[in-house]
Order: C-alpha cells, then sequence, then structure tokens
C-alpha cells in the first residue's frame, strides 16, 4: 500500500516537474537566446582574430557569414521556436544548462551545472543545520505552551510569534552582522571560512563559527512558527475523545501527551513544518547573500548583478527540482507517518 | 449498606463558566446493586453524562465536584488524588465504554497496543500473557485475534465498539458505566451490541450503569431506571414500575413514555414535549419541570419536589404523586 | 445579491473580533498606520519625499549619512544639529568704485561633534565675487573659499563653504601639528578642524572649541547692478531629521512615512486579489467534482509546485517589472495558498442538505457557488489575507533589496536596497538599515496580531478559558 503511495508521488512530483521546465524554457527563451547570440557573435570574433591575415575582406565576410550559420546550426537557432524550446527543455530536464558567460566555478570551469553543483551543499549544509534546530526547540516550546495553554508563557511566546511574523530574515541578518560583526567582534562577517582556510579540526571550527551568525539568525526567526503550531494542533487534538477515553483508562498523563497526543499530531505538524520550510526557501536567498554563504542563494546575487542568464536558468531550475524533491519528501513522510495512509483504507 | 456496588448521596457538579456557573447535577442520589443494570435516561443536556464522568472523577474544566459523596464499595473517592484514581479507580473499579467509539480509539495505535497499554499499566503481568487476556476477551466479545494489528480506521463501527466493550472488561472491574454505546451506530448493529452487552451481563455478573436517551433499548437492557430532567432526578423505578404504568408516574416520565411510537398502536399524532430544556445557569424555580408540565399546579413553581418513595423501591419527586 | 451576504458575514466577524485583545491591539496599529498615509505631508519634513525621492535637488540642503537628532539624548559627546541662520550685520564700504558689503554671521557652537559642512545662500543678480573667512571663538580666523560666482540675471546660489575648503582647513591645521601626525589632505573634513582647539593632535584627536563663531561673506559688487540678497547660512548638521539622513542626503523619516502607503497598497492588493481567487477556485473546484475537480487539482498543483520567491527574481531580472506588474506577478501565484483547505470545506459543505435542496429548486452552478457556499467562507477569506499581507510585503522588500525592484516608488525594500549598496552595513549606518525592517516587521507584526486573531474566533477550540 505504501510502496505504490510513493511510487505515485514521486512520479507526480517528476511530471510536475518536466511541466515546470517546459514552461520556464517557453517563458524563457527569449532572454536565453538573446544571451546565446551574443555569444556566437563574441566566439565569431574571437576566431577572426586569428584568422589568415592574407584573406581578402569579402573572403572574411564569407568566412563569418558561414561560422555563425555553423553555430547557429549547433544551437539549434536555424528551426522554428517550439523545436527550439522543446531542445531546451530536454536539455534542462537532463541538467544539461550550457555554458555560464562570466561566472566560474572554483576550478574555473564555465559549465553551469558544475558551478550549481558546488553551490548545493552548502546550502543544504547551513539550512538543514537551522531547520533541525527549529524543529526541535519548536516541539518543545509548542508542547509546554500547550499544556499551559492560556498562561503567562503562552500569551509572551505567542506575542513573539506576531513580532517575527513579517520580520524579513535578511534584514535580521542585517542587524545582526552590524552588531555582532562590527560592534561586538565576535563573528566573521560571512563566507564559508576564512582566506586561507584552516586544515584538520580547525578546519570544521572554522566552518562552525562561520556558520554560526547565519543560523543563529535563522534560529531566531524559526523557531517560533513551529512552536506556535505545535501549540494548536496538540491543544486541537487534547481536545479530543480518543484522548479522554486514555485517560480514563488510567494512562498516566506523561504517556497521554508525548504517545497519544504528539503521535497523532506528527502528521499535520510535520507537513506544516515541511510547508512553511519550503515557503522560506524565497527569503533565504537573499539570506546567504547576506552573508556571502556560497550557496545556490548567493549564487543568484551574483547572477543578477553579472547578467549571467544561464546561471540564472540553471539555478532556477535546479531550485525548482529540490522544492519539488522536498515536496515529495513531505507526502512521503506524512505518508509514513499516517496510518490511514501509510495501511490503508477498511478491510 | 455495603451490599451496593455504588452509592451515590447528594452529588452536586457544578461548571463554571464566564456566562455564569451552570448548575449541572443537582444533589442527586442514587445507587447500584451488584449485578443489577441501572439505566439512566433523559433528554440531551439534563447532566448523565456529567454524571458518570462525576463517577470516574473526569469531569472537563470547567466543570467541579462541588459537593456529595461517591461510594465505590463503601469508601468515597471523592477526596482520593487524580494519581490515586489514575491507578486505583480508574478501569479497575469502574469502567467505562464511551459515547461516540467512533473518535474512542487513538487513530496512530494499533489495537493491540492500545488494549496492551491499558493492561500493563495497571496489571504486572508479561506480555505472552497479557497478549492471550486480550485475545480471550476479543473473542468474547465476537472479534477474531487478527483484529489487535490493525488501525481504528481500519475498523467499522460496530468492530470499534466491540473494542472498546473488551477492553473495559478485561481488567474485570466492579462496575461498568456504558454511555450510549449504541448512539452512533445503525440499527443492525446496534442490536447486535445490545444482545452482547445481555449476554456478558449474564456470563460476567456485570454491575452496570446504562445511559441512553432511547427508552426502547433501556427497556431490553435495565433492570432499573433512574429517569433524569434538568440536573435533577425525577423518577427510579424498575422495569415494569415504570414501564408498566399502571401507577402514577412523573409527568415527564410519562410524556417520555408517550412520544415513543409503538409497533401495535394506531397514533394519528406522535407526541411530544413542547419546549426546551431549561438553561441551567438559571434554572426554573421550584420544580424544574414545571414550565413544560401539563399537570402543572401552584405549588410546582415555588417548591422543588423531594424523591419520595411512593411504591417498594419506587420513588419520584412530583407534587401530584399519589402514595399507592 | 451578494452584496448583503458579504455585509452579514463582515458584522458578524467584527463583532467576534473585537473580543479577542491582541486583535484589538494589530487595529490599532492598523489603524496609526493608515492613519500616517493620510497626514503624511503634515508629519514629515519633506512632504514631496515620496514623489521626488531620487531627485537631488530637493534633499541637497540635507546633512549626509548623518543619525537621528535624538542620538543626543543618549550620547556623553552632543552632536551638532542642523541650523539655519538668518540673522546677519552688515556693513558697507566702497573700495576702488567697488561696492563692498560685509555681511557677518553669528554661531554659537556649544557642541562636541562639529556640523558636516556650512552653507552661505543667496540671491543674486550679476557677477558677484564673495570671499569666505571665519572667525574662531579664540580669535584664530581663517580664509576661507573665494567664490566668484557666475554671471546671471538672477538667481539663487548656493555655496558650501566647508567641504570646498580643504586646502584652507589643512594649512590652518598643519600650523598647529606636527609633521607626523598629518593626515594627507585629502582626508581633511574642514568641519571638524574648523571647530577644534587649535593644538597638537587636531587632526586625529580634535577637542571641541566651543563658542561664538563669525561667518563672514564679504562680498564684492563689480557692477552697478550688481545685487546679492536674502543672504543665509545653513549649518548642516552632524546630525538631523527623526531617523537621520542616507548618503545621498534623504531625510529617512520622510521615506519611511512615505513608504508605509506603498506597503498597505502592495500587501492588500495582493492578498485580497489571490485569496479571492484563491477560495473561488477552491470552492468551484470542490462543487463541480468529478473531471473538473480532478483537472483543477492538478493545474493547482503545478503552480504549488513552484519555488515562488526565485522564479519572480528570475522573472523580475528578465522582464524588469513596474509595481503593478510586480503585483500581477505575485497574485499569479499567491492564489493556491488557500485552495485546499477551502476545498475540503467546500466538499463538506456540498454534502449539506440546503445545497441539494438549491440544486432541487432549479439554482444554476454559479448562485449556489457564489450565494450559499463562497459567504460562508468569508471570515476564514478574511484571516487568511490578513495573513497573506506580510507575505506579500515581504516579497516586495526582497525583490527591491535585490536591486530588481521598481525604483520609481519609495518602498522600504528600496530603502535596504540603497542602504545596502550605500555600505550602511559596513558603515554601521544603523539608522538607515533598522527603520525600514523594522517597519516592515511592524506591519507584519499588525496584520499577524489580526489574522490570528480571526483565526483564534474561527477556531474556538483553541480558546483556553
Amino acid at each position: 500500500m505504501y510502496w505504490k503511495y510513493c511510487v505515485g508521488r514521486i512520479l507526480n512530483g517528476i511530471v510536475i516537474y518536466a511541466i515546470l521546465i517546459f514552461i520556464f524554457s517557453t517563458l524563457f527563451n527569449a532572454t536565453m537566446e538573446q544571451t546565446l547570440t551574443a555569444r556566437i557573435e563574441e566566439e565569431v570574433r574571437a576566431e577572426m582574430m586569428s584568422l589568415d591575415t592574407r584573406m581578402t575582406p569579402e573572403e572574411v565576410n564569407r568566412y563569418i557569414m558561414e561560422r555563425k550559420a555553423d553555430k547557429y546550426r549547433l544551437y539549434r537557432l536555424d528551426k522554428p521556436t517550439w523545436k527550439r524550446i522543446i531542445w531546451r527543455a530536454t536539455n534542462a530536464l537532463t541538467f544539461n544548462f550550457g555554458r555560464a558567460t562570466i561566472i566560474r566555478s572554483s576550478a574555473g570551469e564555465t559549465d553551469v551545472w558544475t558551478i550549481i553543483s558546488e553551490c548545493i551543499p552548502r546550502t543544504i549544509l547551513l539550512f538543514t543545520t537551522a531547520i533541525f534546530i527549529n524543529i526541535i526547540l519548536g516541539l518543545w516550546l509548542g508542547l509546554k505552551k500547550a499544556q499551559r495553554a492560556g498562561g503567562l508563557m503562552d500569551k509572551t511566546t505567542s506575542i513573539g510569534t506576531m513580532i517575527v511574523y513579517g520580520m524579513p530574515s535578511w534584514w535580521l541578518g542585517m542587524i545582526m552582522i552590524m552588531f555582532f560583526v562590527y560592534t561586538v567582534k565576535i563573528f566573521p562577517s560571512g563566507g564559508l571560512h576564512s582566506m586561507p582556510p584552516p586544515v584538520g579540526w580547525a578546519y570544521y571550527i572554522d566552518l562552525l563559527h562561520h556558520m554560526a551568525l547565519p543560523v543563529l539568525t535563522l534560529v531566531v526567526i524559526g523557531f517560533w512558527g513551529g512552536a506556535f503550531l505545535t501549540r494548536n494542533i496538540v491543544l486541537g487534538i487534547l481536545q479530543e475523545d480518543y484522548i479522554m477515553a486514555a485517560r480514563a483508562r488510567g494512562i498516566p498523563e506523561r504517556k497521554v501527551l508525548y504517545g497519544h497526543a504528539m503521535r497523532t499530531a506528527a502528521p499535520p505538524i510535520v507537513t506544516m513544518a515541511l510547508l512553511s520550510l519550503l515557503a522560506s526557501v524565497g527569503g533565504n536567498i537573499i539570506f546567504e547573500g547576506i552573508f556571502s554563504w556560497p550557496g545556490l542563494g548567493n549564487l543568484y546575487w551574483i547572477a543578477i548583478e553579472q547578467n549571467d542568464v544561464p546561471v540564472l536558468m540553471g539555478n532556477l531550475s535546479i531550485t525548482t527540482a529540490l522544492y519539488i524533491g522536498g515536496l515529495v519528501l513531505l507526502d512521503l513522510i506524512y505518508g509514513f507517518l499516517d496510518p490511514r495512509i501509510k495501511v490503508g483504507g477498511k478491510r | 449498606m455495603s451490599d451496593y456496588k455504588l452509592e451515590v448521596n447528594h452529588l452536586k457538579i457544578n461548571y463554571f463558566t464566564r456566562k455564569g456557573t451552570v448548575d449541572a447535577v443537582s444533589e442527586i442520589s442514587f445507587n447500584l446493586k451488584e449485578g443489577e443494570t441501572l439505566g439512566i435516561v433523559g433528554e440531551s443536556g439534563c447532566g448523565k453524562t456529567t454524571t458518570v464522568l462525576g463517577l470516574m472523577k473526569m469531569v472537563s474544566p470547567p466543570g467541579k465536584i462541588t459537593g456529595g459523596e461517591i461510594l465505590l464499595g463503601g469508601k468515597d473517592i471523592i477526596p482520593l488524588s487524580e494519581n490515586e484514581m489514575r491507578k486505583k479507580v480508574r478501569w479497575v473499579k469502574a469502567s467505562m465504554v464511551f459515547q461516540g467509539a467512533m473518535n474512542c480509539l487513538t487513530p496512530v495505535y494499533t489495537i493491540e497496543k492500545q488494549m496492551m497499554e491499558t493492561i500493563q499499566e495497571h496489571k504486572n503481568i508479561e506480555r505472552l500473557q497479557a497478549k492471550k487476556c486480550i485475545i480471550n476477551y476479543l473473542n468474547l466479545v465476537g472479534l477474531s485475534e487478527d483484529i489487535i494489528r490493525r488501525y481504528p480506521h481500519e475498523l467499522s463501527g460496530g468492530m470499534k465498539q466491540r473494542v472498546v466493550i473488551a477492553t473495559a472488561l478485561f481488567l474485570e472491574p466492579e462496575i461498568v458505566i456504558c454511555d450510549e454505546p449504541t448512539t452512533a451506530l445503525d440499527v443492525v448493529v446496534q442490536a447486535q451490541i445490545i444482545n452482547l452487552i445481555k449476554r456478558l451481563k449474564k456470563k460476567l455478573g456485570l454491575s452496570v450503569i446504562f445511559i441512553t436517551h432511547d427508552l426502547a433499548t433501556e427497556a431490553e437492557v435495565a433492570d432499573r431506571l433512574v429517569v433524569m430532567y434538568a440536573g435533577k432526578i425525577v423518577e427510579i423505578g424498575t422495569n415494569e414500575q415504570i414501564y408498566g404504568g399502571k401507577n402514577s408516574v412523573h409527568p415527564y416520565t410519562q410524556k417520555l413514555l408517550m412520544s415513543t411510537p409503538r409497533l401495535h398502536e394506531k397514533i394519528k399524532e406522535l407526541s411530544f414535549i413542547p419546549g426546551t430544556p431549561p438553561d441551567l445557569i438559571a434554572p426554573p424555580s421550584g420544580c424544574r419541570f414545571h414550565p413544560r408540565c401539563t399537570e402543572v399546579m401552584e405549588r410546582c413553581s415555588k417548591e422543588g419536589p423531594p424523591l419520595i418513595e411512593i411504591e417498594n423501591e419506587h420513588w419520584v419527586a412530583c407534587w401530584r404523586n399519589r402514595y399507592v | 445579491m451578494k452584496w448583503i451576504d458579504i455585509k452579514t458575514g463582515l458584522q458578524e466577524f467584527w463583532k467576534e473580533l473585537k473580543e479577542v485583545k491582541f486583535g484589538i491591539a494589530g487595529l490599532i496599529l492598523l489603524f496609526i498606520f493608515i492613519l500616517i498615509v493620510f497626514i503624511n505631508p503634515y508629519i514629515v519634513p519633506f512632504p514631496e519625499g515620496s514623489s521626488r525621492w531620487r531627485d537631488i535637488g530637493y534633499w541637497v540642503d540635507n546633512p549626509r549619512s548623518v543619525p537621528p537628532i535624538w542620538v543626543n539624548w543618549f550620547s556623553s559627546l552632543k552632536y551638532a544639529p542642523s541650523l539655519t541662520v538668518h540673522d546677519y550685520s552688515i556693513s558697507e564700504e566702497q573700495i576702488g568704485g567697488m561696492k563692498v558689503k560685509e555681511v557677518v554671521f553669528s554661531y554659537n557652537y556649544s557642541y562636541d561633534i562639529p556640523p558636516t559642512d556650512i552653507i552661505f545662500h543667496c540671491h543674486y543678480q550679476g557677477s558677484p565675487v564673495i570671499i569666505f573667512s571665519m572667525e574662531r571663538p579664540d580669535n584664530e580666523v581663517i580664509e576661507l573659499i573665494k567664490k566668484p560666482l557666475p554671471l546671471s540675471e538672477g538667481e539663487k546660489i548656493r555655496v558650501a563653504i566647508g567641504r570646498a575648503s580643504k586646502i584652507e582647513a589643512y594649512n590652518f591645521g598643519s600650523k598647529f601639528d606636527r609633521e607626523e601626525d598629518r593626515i594627507s589632505r585629502d582626508m581633511v573634513v574642514p568641519t571638524k578642524i574648523f571647530f577644534s582647539e587649535a593644538k597638537v593632535g587636531i587632526f586625529r584627536n580634535p577637542i571641541p572649541l566651543k563658542g561664538v563663531y563669525k561667518v563672514t561673506a564679504m562680498i564684492i559688487l563689480p557692477g552697478e547692478d550688481d545685487r546679492v540678497e536674502d543672504a543665509h547660512i545653513s549649518f548642516l548638521g552632524s546630525v538631523s531629521g527623526l531617523l537621520g539622513t542616507d548618503n545621498s542626503r534623504r531625510d529617512i523619516w520622510s521615506g519611511i512615512a512615505a513608504g508605509v502607503k506603498w506597503a498597505l497598497i502592495i500587501g492588500s492588493l495582493t492578498a485580497f486579489i489571490s485569496v479571492s481567487v484563491g477560495v473561488i477556485y477552491g470552492v468551484t473546484s470542490a462543487y463541480l467534482g468529478g473531471w473538473q475537480d480532478a483537472l483543477m487539482q492538478r493545474i493547482f498543483e503545478i503552480f504549488r509546485s513552484v519555488p515562488l520567491l526565485p522564479l519572480l527574481i528570475v522573472m523580475s531580472a528578465v522582464f524588469k517589472p513596474n509595481i503593478w506588474a510586480l503585483i500581477l506577478m505575485m497574485c499569479i501565484f499567491f492564489w493556491v495558498g488557500p485552495v485546499k483547505t477551502v476545498r475540503s470545506i467546500g466538499l463538506q459543505i456540498k454534502e449539506e442538505t440546503f445545497i441539494e435542496a438549491s440544486r432541487a429548486f432549479g439554482a444554476s452552478s454559479s448562485r449556489i457557488i457564489f450565494k450559499h457556499m463562497v459567504p460562508l467562507l468569508i471570515p476564514y477569506a478574511f484571516a487568511m489575507m490578513a495573513l497573506y499581507i506580510p507575505g506579500a510585503i515581504l516579497y516586495e522588500a526582497t525583490i527591491s533589496l535585490l536591486g530588481l525592484g521598481d525604483a520609481t516608488v519609495v518602498t522600504w525594500g528600496q530603502i535596504l536596497h540603497d542602504a545596502m549598496t550605500g555600505g550602511a552595513v559596513l558603515q554601521g549606518m544603523w539608522w538607515w538599515v533598522v527603520p525600514p525592517g523594522l517597519s516592515i516587521a511592524l506591519v507584519g507584526m499588525t496584520f499577524a496580531l489580526i489574522g490570528f486573531a480571526m483565526d483564534k474566533i474561527l477556531h474556538p477550540k483553541l480558546r483556553t478559558r
């Protein structure tokens, strides 16, 4: 039962991803081609420089025409628009994003995919750590709030939730930097590690040192929502009949709360937590930029500044893939936790 | 005194809400004999469920037991702490089959886990033996062994109700309280469950409190009846005394009986009781039924009638009652 | 037909909202924000700040990059505020056939941090030459710049005496400081030297010289008809305004107040449109059922699977939209939010008997949907809208921060973008960075309070006694 569900969800995700890539390719076709034609011009010009200088102007011109036509054919620019879109989309689906115009990978390569794939683990490192801490803190606080619902702690922490609700994470990052980096000089101002990076144990400590401030910022903003949510869901469940029934059976309160209540609360909490996580993907883009954390988000910054369209497109595709992957993962986890899905319906 | 399994004296339960204090259960007294099935009937909101929740000291806030005593096996349980209730009383001395079994089982645990948890919480026996006990009782209620691996949502309403009944019984408590156990089920399953309860009653010698608003069911299952209205008991009597109807019974009980259509009578109109149940924050003065009573006298609005024994084991709280 | 249902829905919701305390707090804040929008011209020193944000000329008499005035309350060192002196004493002479007027302004300096500049304003005709000098309380006289004014029939002019007098300041300072303590000529901030005690350390550790300063403008009027009128001097303070100024001399408080309007517009427009569309979509999908429902759900899933902000960013980078196009783009994706919940509520409502009854009466689908189902969702829709507004504002701010927003519109995101590119974070210009973000957070908090209060009403189970 569950396996069928899993496979179904994964296939669904892949199909949606493909559709989106097609839509993106159509939408941004014109821009991509602009970049392409510009680069072709450059390449041909470069070739022209290394030509035999004894050729006549007509010969040179003819050569340019020929080379351009060749390149156009190579990049399918001579085919009708819809064919071009399909070709580009299929490329994107196979993670073949072409070459960057300006940006280079750390090894100096121009392949967009290489550039992007270097950034992925850094983004994942930062955000997974923050999310992990947020979930634990959120669950703990939410449970405490639900137990003493309506009390002082509950009310004050709810105010905290409201305060950070509309607060930009990147702005808080700016403030944190202004305070902790320039006023009280505890943390470095950004980046992955110091230059040059230390070796051995010191490398990891240095990494943690650099991660500390961004993670701290993300946690300060992030865990309130989870606490608020957990509190509401758990409170709702505590009103249910089966909780009263469990108490009537003499089950101690601890087991009722952590066992019956939390376990039933797990699916909706996990859903909401992951959803809000995915929703925050956007703000995190800027966030990385503020801290110069060389992940996918920061790559958007650089690509926009340098106007490197292929990198921008590739990044968007990968971000979308990760996003959809996250949604599918969410479905799978939810299905696992909720026996109504895991085991299926009535016999 | 001590041949009563349960004795309730002048029990008072109030709900302290923002809008006012609700006088939900107003000084009621009744008792339960060994091996007897006592039925409690009444309209929705008359206090039946609150009363039995009170018996388990599980009245939900803002409700509180504000007076009286509940003697289980001769000992008053009201002063007991929550911990003592949990360990010694709940499920051990008295268990409960809840209203709406639809939602009484935790959806994320298997039947086995939930039943096992309950047993192991009260009895120090090892898994294998506990499992045997569980399967035994499941069979008793007519369910097969492989139910234990299922989750609640996989079972039908009737099956869930049986599981709940089995769970209520397997610690062999002295009293089993059934709060409208068949209300949420369809008629066929209802009949099955009622037959099951009757069988178990006989087989295990249970003392049962059975709540329902359906008089027909009550007639089948109960030996004695308690009729409640607006937080007060208006009549107590045996099956024959109340259903027999020769002697005068409380006007409310009469109306209840009349509004149940009979199979063998020709009825032109369904009779009903005009009006609605009263607001218990400010209940009517004197007899709480007097605004809706067709036999109301002047005295009824001034003084609340006491429960008087008009014949052996037959008590009525009405100024119009006549001694036999 | 439908307005009455909306009105009843609104009235009910209003009654309930009043009961929840923090909902009221939210409403009060909202009222304050709306008030700011309407009384904007009266509470800011620069009423045209919004429309002339990028117009350098409008801000030209502000100091650059200075903190707010109230910093003085907390600082042991006192900053000089901006001051314009109109009074002067004037004496006239004739020297070699030309009229020479000597105009002297008095300035009482009692602060620790000097003004950032001294600006001379006048209205003139002809081509006068003005020679500036300053007499300090310690009786030292510093010769400042000589400024010949270009020939004109009549115009206003301003001369930045302070900034222009770097050389003079350097020379003055060099008289007192040791060779090795001098800093390079380019690094000199004239006013810091002018207003400091003339002794060793004047370059690196200036000690403020307090007292009465006299700025003299010796105006030489060569021509007969040459005239100088309405002379006044502005001392641009080292603090200014309620929230200081940015590196383009703009008063930040004016910018923040201007931003309120846009935040509210962007937020409410996006939230209203997208939630309305989402609710109608969800209800219709639930009602229609069958293959139509399935199709609508597929479409919904596709939209939902898009990481919104990255796409918005790329679309903004490529298409460079203006503010309305940006709002439209946000609406195109925000509508997916309510759909799932609305659909499940819709499915429940559909099973209700009154729906069946309506159908039996021959009511059309659209009538059932709009008259019977949607009104039931209005309270929920409002709660959703309130909770979406901060999101929309946040997105716009993020796009603007990247420099992809509509530069003609003053939003808090734009201000933050300027702050970032202007190096505010590195230079510790907290008054530039904190207010815009804090405003975004405050508006977010306002709507969070309102939205969660509504949410609490809709889910009474969560009410604690």
